[in-house]
């Protein structure tokens, strides 16, 4: 019997024939998905950009980049410089100060943590910094009218802004933020609470409701 | 029907080039309701063009593929892979990553097709009954949560695009529904042209 599948590729597939390569490669199939989605989800644990963030830096700390940045009275210093001021662990956010949503939750937040911090007497060991991303229009004038809009006590809560569009770049991929411009005017980004040690490095990135945890891990990493 | 698979291909990828691309990287509307249903259509119509069941590679590949369970199982994963926000996000600020996507799902939409080709209905159920389910959850789960799920896109643009899964889910349920039921429930024009002198 001379078959010859070119020509004649009638002959039906019946009853279970085919079923076993079937199953075989199915299964395949299922493996290789689950292995592909296992490796890009840090093992099934992070489905979004901003949870494999934290969980990557929670793994491995990021070396924060060094550049220049301007205060409210015009002052400019290296952002390094700032980190290391009197060996303080650092709570670190992102805001601009036209921004009429996210940062003003942001803001509420930091406002708590600047009252916590006074209350614990962890002055001395822990610092807030909010840095602005927004170089163009946060220029000193803007930064000392959002400094007194919010109550910051300079002791407790620094505000700063950069000075280039270069820098902005920098800043932001290094701390994995992403900024979309949402209409009218204003930006969307995804907002956390950076924890930065004196050295420059990005220790942990937490959630905007976990700031009593990140005042506490701040407070445990100068204890040491 | 090859000119249309084209046509669709052509469009799905230009989504992905400039000028075009900047409607993708804003809006997950573009992005996960146009371009990504567009590649999935493109491969079906590219396999019902080029690999209907009477054709000799169809018939090699049954023996891998019986009651369309290879192509179901494909086409189930790699739509599941780009559903996950982390990769949505990754495929917009990553050319690689885009590239990957274009390819994996104009082959889901092949595997689609090879598996509806060659499925009793049982199966059809089982994984129209699954995939839709999930599409739908997750369009649910996009329109009515208030965690930004994808830093790629606004909370506005998320909703939408949640709204529009779940209209997708819809759509495709309804479509499912009608294939049925021409070729089961209501074969009559069928069978009369069958027997007609």
């Amino acid at each position: 019997m001379k078959r010859e599948h070119a020509l004649a590729p009638r002959d039906p597939v019946q009853g279970t024939q085919g079923l076993p390569g079937t199953f075989a490669v199915c299964l395949a199939v299922l493996l290789a998905a689950l292995v592909a989605i296992f490796q890009a989800t840090a093992g099934g644990t992070a489905f979004t950009t901003e949870t494999l963030r934290r969980s990557a830096v929670a793994q491995t700390p990021a070396t924060v980049p060094d550049f220049a940045v301007v205060d409210a009275q015009g002052r400019h210093r290296g952002l390094h410089d700032l980190l290391a001021e009197g060996g303080k662990v650092w709570i670190v956010d992102f805001v601009y100060t036209r921004c009429s949503t996210l940062c003003l939750s942001l803001g509420t937040v930091f406002q708590q943590l600047q009252a916590q911090l006074a209350a614990q007497g962890l002055q001395d060991r822990v610092g807030l910094l909010s840095i602005s991303f927004d170089p163009l229009h946060d220029q000193p004038p803007q930064l000392a009218g959002y400094a007194q809009r919010m109550g910051m006590q300079p002791g407790l809560w620094k505000l700063v802004s950069l000075r280039s569009e270069t820098d902005r770049r920098r800043l932001l991929d290094s701390f994995g933020i992403m900024v979309l411009p949402a209409p009218p005017g204003d930006f969307e980004h995804n907002a956390a609470l950076h924890v930065v040690t004196p050295q420059g490095q990005l220790v942990r990135i937490l959630g905007l409701g976990d700031g009593a945890q990140a005042l506490a891990l701040a407070a445990s990493l100068t204890a040491r | 029907m090859k000119r249309l698979a084209a046509g669709l291909a052509m469009g799905a990828l230009a989504l992905s080039l400039p000028p075009l691309r900047v409607l993708i990287e804003q809006s997950m509307v573009w992005h996960m309701l146009v371009q990504m249903p567009l590649l999935v259509l493109a491969g079906w119509c590219a396999a019902a063009a080029w690999l209907p069941a009477s054709s000799h590679w169809a018939h090699r590949l049954e023996r891998w593929n019986r009651f369309g369970l290879t192509g179901f199982m494909l086409a189930q994963m790699l739509t599941a892979y780009w559903m996950i926000p982390a990769l949505v996000d990754r495929a917009v600020v990553l050319p690689a990553a885009d590239a990957a996507k274009l390819a994996s799902l104009w082959i889901a939409g092949v595997a689609l097709q090879q598996g509806f080709q060659r499925a009793p209905l049982a199966v059809q159920l089982f994984f129209v009954g699954y995939g839709l389910p999930m599409l739908a959850w997750l369009g649910l789960y996009l329109a009515s949560t208030d965690l930004r799920l994808c830093n790629a896109y606004t909370l506005a643009s998320q909703l939408r695009a949640g709204q529009g899964l779940l209209a997708l889910a819809a759509a495709l349920g309804l479509a499912w529904g009608a294939m049925v039921w021409r070729q089961t429930v209501n074969p009559a024009p069928r069978r009369a042209a069958g027997r007609a002198p």
